[in-house]
């Protein structure tokens, strides 16, 4: 088959929808989590009102960042690529396989980040007078697992700009290797960052509530939350370090 | 080095393969070590005097728990370099 450029232009085009498709449905669960959780801690303690909105609030912009990072993905998809021809069948397998990474990578740490945020509200209205206690250490644990779709972010950037050109005279057995490597890596990283994002985020609403409940063990607490998302972290590290062979080691 | 069209149909699958190996082998060790370490948070609140207690069993679980991503990690690793 001839290769043209509406080729890369389909890829693109297709990782585009797919990373913000993707994307949005999972930010826009884990805000919602957050939004639901803070009403319903309202209802509990109606004289915390402020104090709850502000950290729902918060929670909130904190859980959309994986689907902004989508969004940029995508923007840069759209707008950002270069349609040389030259580029060839690797430029188009890379470009699906960014929006790839950047989808599925933001469906985990929009997860987590909402139920830790979702925590956050409820025990707020337990104890609206540890109230910056518990929203310090609510985004610590947004922050924490953040971190896997940053990962998903860095591979998806590298898909983008720093792959080599098609030589000329290659075979077609060496371009369907080089092609599918830049798929897998895509979902290497993507699927790979869905479990520590959901597992850091579990870890972080408990420290949340128990902070809220145990305000003098908050120490101890967070010392525990910093150790087990290390721990948890490190499935999304060996993810990387598959991607970054699939994609330079080949 | 040059590839057959069926050759490099083999290599790209073990590839795609292993992209979806890790990717997948990664979910269940990371939920799992986060659902442990979330319970052992609320466990050291409760009773912070068995804090390094509780600790040694979050660290002896979770690393029974990676087990399976060690395993997804290795075979990925198999099905770049060795086929």
């Amino acid at each position: 088959m001839a290769f043209t450029i509406e080729q890369i232009q389909i890829a693109a085009y297709l990782g585009a929808g797919l990373c913000v498709g993707i994307g949005a449905v999972t930010t826009g669960i884990g805000s919602g989590i957050i939004a639901g959780e803070g009403a319903q801690a309202i209802v509990k303690q109606p004289k915390a009102n402020e104090q709850i909105f502000r950290t729902m609030l918060i929670g909130q912009a904190a859980a959309q960042t994986a689907g902004i990072f989508a969004l940029v993905i995508s923007m840069l998809l759209i707008y950002g690529r270069s349609d040389s021809i030259e580029g060839g069948w690797f430029k188009a397998a890379a470009y699906l396989a960014a929006g790839i990474a950047m989808g599925f990578g933001s469906i985990g740490p929009s997860m987590g980040a909402g139920y830790s945020g979702g925590q956050a509200c409820k025990s707020v209205a337990r104890m609206p007078k540890h109230g910056n206690a518990i929203m310090g250490n609510m985004l610590i644990g947004q922050a924490l697992s953040q971190t896997s779709a940053i990962f998903a972010l860095v591979v998806s950037f590298l898909l983008l700009y720093s792959i080599p050109e098609q030589p000329a005279d290659i075979s077609l057995g060496r371009l369907i290797v080089k092609t599918v490597a830049f798929l897998g890596a895509g979902l290497s990283i993507g699927l790979g960052t869905l479990g520590p994002g959901m597992g850091i985020g579990f870890v972080a609403g408990k420290a949340n509530d128990m902070i809220g409940r145990f305000p003098d063990e908050k120490a101890k607490i967070m010392r525990t939350m910093f150790l087990g998302s290390a721990v948890s972290e490190s499935t999304a590290i060996y993810s990387l370090v598959i991607s970054f062979l699939l994609i330079f080691a080949l | 080095m040059d590839l057959t069209l069926a050759q490099g149909i083999v290599k790209a699958s073990a590839l795609l393969g292993a992209g979806l190996c890790m990717g997948m082998g990664a979910l269940g060790p990371g939920v799992g070590e986060g659902f442990v370490a979330g319970k052992a948070c609320e466990g050291i609140a409760r009773s912070p005097e068995n804090a390094s207690l509780i600790t040694r069993t979050m660290l002896v679980g979770q690393a029974v728990s990676e087990s399976t991503g060690i395993y997804s990690l290795v075979i990925a690793l198999l099905l770049i370099f060795s086929t």
